[in-house]
């Protein structure tokens, strides 16, 4: 699996939403996308690339397009 | 009905002991009709936003007025509902003291006081918002079930059996968000019976909160060194555990640590219990001593107090080898 | 309401205090209770004699825990208490102590003696009976005015209001006496009716000695919770009782149980 496809499919999981949707995705757009749902974005993602975000780059992820950027820093490309 | 997934553990521990509390009050409404979730302007921060979706009639927000809260708690416990109160665990225990003693203590009302953030874990905020005192408090106090567990997902079933058991119950939450995982799987949770995480022959290390994954760090550190030593997750305070304390006697040191006053805490309660005995190995209380620290962050806060892996351990491991 | 029930109801308090003895009896705070408690009991609270648990009565917290000598002698007058019940009023273990003790078949709902707490229990307990869909059972939490000064009973009035409780009745006994003297002088909690309005309730000041107008009073439909201010005299009723700080708590010998017997047996009002 590619990393995009990696990491659309952690926001498929995160949100339970189809991959159209993944990636226009801001953070509160969705009811699920809340402060709860955020951590669990983060839990996928940090499963699905064996990393450990630090808490800056966590507070930063408020897109699917941001959280590209923040994964580049953990030499993670697309 | 719960699933204990990994990601679940995984996302619990990354919410932290007050977002996993909020993700267990979801399931309660389920479990019984009749729970009641009541705040003092902490909603949010008791990780209730979901539930306050999910159930608005259950919710009950009094303002930041502590003692009111605990006194409509008793209101509710007494026509048979079965009210969570949250706030701040050092609001909760000591604010409202005389109401706890009335309600809790004196008529008995099954109310579900939770503290949060008890310990160190926002002492950014200063000594105000530590909370080295609420175990003391509580536990003076007859008729409370005390319950400090150990990390994200001890929280989620210790919040489920505090709504199960017809007592009136204080929920101690410890640590921090992204809290370390003790429990890395679903596992058997009861009131008043404590959980051997580790056996060990020299040393005996029982633990509550927070201090118990620091405690199992420590523990490793002194294997290394030489030094055996059995973990105990001391999970539920009052009643203490007194099968569990018959169990340590035959290690040669006993250490209790907690995020927590060394006066009137878990060290006082398993003291307490120790005291009469004739024979009986030397008891090491490690937890917060002396003045309250200035404000500061969590981890130096802990390091302050000699409550990391590494302190921990080297206080053992000088004291075990003074003595024993 | 007879008045023949009124001065039972004093002489009552009168054998309580005596059978206290030398510990004393808070007899001028339950004085001045009378004509309410007697109108709560009598006239105006639902309840089943048969089981003072049923889920249709109301319910009525005595906040104000050293009134409860008044609330005996109504317990009594409804047949709840009897005469020896409460002769062993302040015995060691007695049901009847100097503050209420949490006793369902008595119908007393929470103990209490710590000042300032029964108002948040009485929200919580009107928020419940709404919860349960009991919406006929009216919630009466009786306070002293010096009790007011607690900082809980305004956490507890602003969120009566605040849920809309008007299934809760506060009855304010406004003595004007406390335990150092005038509660204008000790800390003033003028203008109390201003106060209760400005937290969001329905204000009725009355004469709490006057049974009619506490009838009307009591039984007023309000949208928002219902605060009686009650004005009355404390020790009401025997004359070296009233208005005299040193009966918040005294001792009654023989002999002033007898002086005090004959007073009201005399009938001067």
């Amino acid at each position: 699996m590619s990393n995009m496809e990696k990491y659309t499919k952690a926001f498929c999981q995160a949100f339970e939403i189809d991959e159209e949707t993944a990636k226009k995705l801001k953070f509160q757009d969705i009811p699920a996308w809340d402060s709860v749902g955020h951590m669990g974005l983060v839990a996928q993602l940090e499963e699905a690339f064996d990393i450990m975000l630090e808490p800056d780059d966590i507070v930063d992820l408020s897109s699917f397009e941001k959280g590209q950027e923040i994964l580049a820093k953990y030499d993670i490309t697309f | 009905m719960i699933d204990y997934s990994p990601m679940n553990i995984k996302i619990w521990s990354r919410l932290g002991s007050c977002g996993a509390f909020g993700q267990a009050a979801l399931f309660l409404p389920e479990i019984n009709d009749k729970v009641v979730m009541l705040t003092a302007d902490l909603c949010t921060f008791s990780g209730l936003d979901r539930f306050k979706l999910k159930y608005p009639d259950y919710l009950f927000n009094f303002g930041i007025a502590e003692q009111n809260m605990v006194g409509v708690a008793g209101g509710f416990a007494k026509e048979g509902f079965v009210p969570f109160a949250t706030t701040y665990a050092t609001f909760a225990s000591m604010r409202c003291a005389d109401q706890i003693k009335v309600n809790m203590g004196y008529m008995n009302l099954p109310i579900k006081l939770v503290g949060l953030t008890a310990g160190l874990s926002v002492g950014v905020l200063g000594a105000t918002h530590m909370s080295l005192e609420d175990v003391a408090v509580m536990r003076s106090v007859p008729n409370v079930v005390i319950l400090s567990p150990a990390d994200c997902t001890a929280t989620i079933k210790a919040t489920i059996a505090a709504a199960q058991i017809d007592a009136p119950v204080y929920l101690r939450l410890s640590g921090t968000m992204n809290n370390p995982i003790v429990y890395k799987e679903d596992f058997d949770f009861e009131i008043g019976k404590a959980i051997t995480l580790k056996e060990g022959k020299d040393v005996a290390i029982i633990a509550i909160g927070s201090m118990v994954y620091n405690s199992l760090k420590a523990a490793e550190i002194l294997e290394q060194n030489g030094v055996s030593a059995k973990v105990v997750d001391m999970h539920t305070i009052k009643p203490l555990d007194k099968e569990a304390i018959q169990d340590v006697l035959k290690n040669k040191l006993i250490v209790t640590v907690e995020e927590h006053s060394i006066v009137g805490g878990l060290g006082s309660a398993v003291a307490e219990e120790l005291a009469l005995l004739k024979q009986r190995p030397p008891h090491l209380i490690i937890g917060v001593n002396g003045a309250y620290p200035h404000a500061a962050s969590y981890p130096y806060l802990l390091d302050q107090a000699g409550l990391t892996p590494e302190k921990i351990a080297s206080k053992i491991e000088n004291t075990y080898k003074e003595i024993c | 309401m007879d008045k023949e029930i009124l001065k039972q109801m004093r002489i009552d308090l009168l054998k309580m205090a005596l059978s206290a003895g030398a510990q004393g009896a808070h007899m001028g705070g339950s004085l001045s209770l009378v004509e309410i408690m007697a109108v709560l009991y009598l006239d105006v609270m639902k309840f089943n004699l048969q089981n003072m648990k049923d889920e249709a009565r109301d319910r009525l917290i005595m906040s104000k825990g050293h009134g409860v000598m008044a609330q005996y002698a109504a317990l009594k007058q409804v047949g709840v208490l009897s005469e020896e019940d409460i002769l062993t009023y302040k015995a060691n273990d007695s049901k009847v102590a100097a503050h209420p003790s949490l006793n369902e078949q008595l119908g007393i709902e929470f103990s209490s003696g710590s000042l300032g707490q029964g108002l948040s229990l009485g929200v919580g307990t009107a928020l419940a009976l709404k919860r349960k869909n009991n919406l006929s059972s009216r919630v009466f939490v009786v306070l002293g005015d010096g009790e007011c000064d607690e900082g809980s009973v305004w956490e507890a009035a602003a969120s009566a209001s605040h849920f809309g409780l008007n299934n809760l009745v506060a009855i304010v006994d406004k003595n004007g006496l406390q335990y150092d003297g005038d509660t204008k002088v000790v800390l003033s909690m003028e203008n109390m009716a201003e106060k209760w309005a400005a937290f969001g309730w329905n204000v009725k000041e009355v004469n709490g000695h006057d049974v009619e107008a506490l009838h009307e009073a009591l039984t007023e439909k309000s949208s928002k919770p219902l605060v009686i201010v009650a004005k009355t005299v404390k020790g009401k009723g025997i004359s070296f009782m009233e208005n005299n700080p040193q009966w918040h708590n005294g001792v009654v010998s023989q002999k002033l149980f007898e002086q005090a017997v004959a007073e009201l047996e005399a009938g001067n009002d």
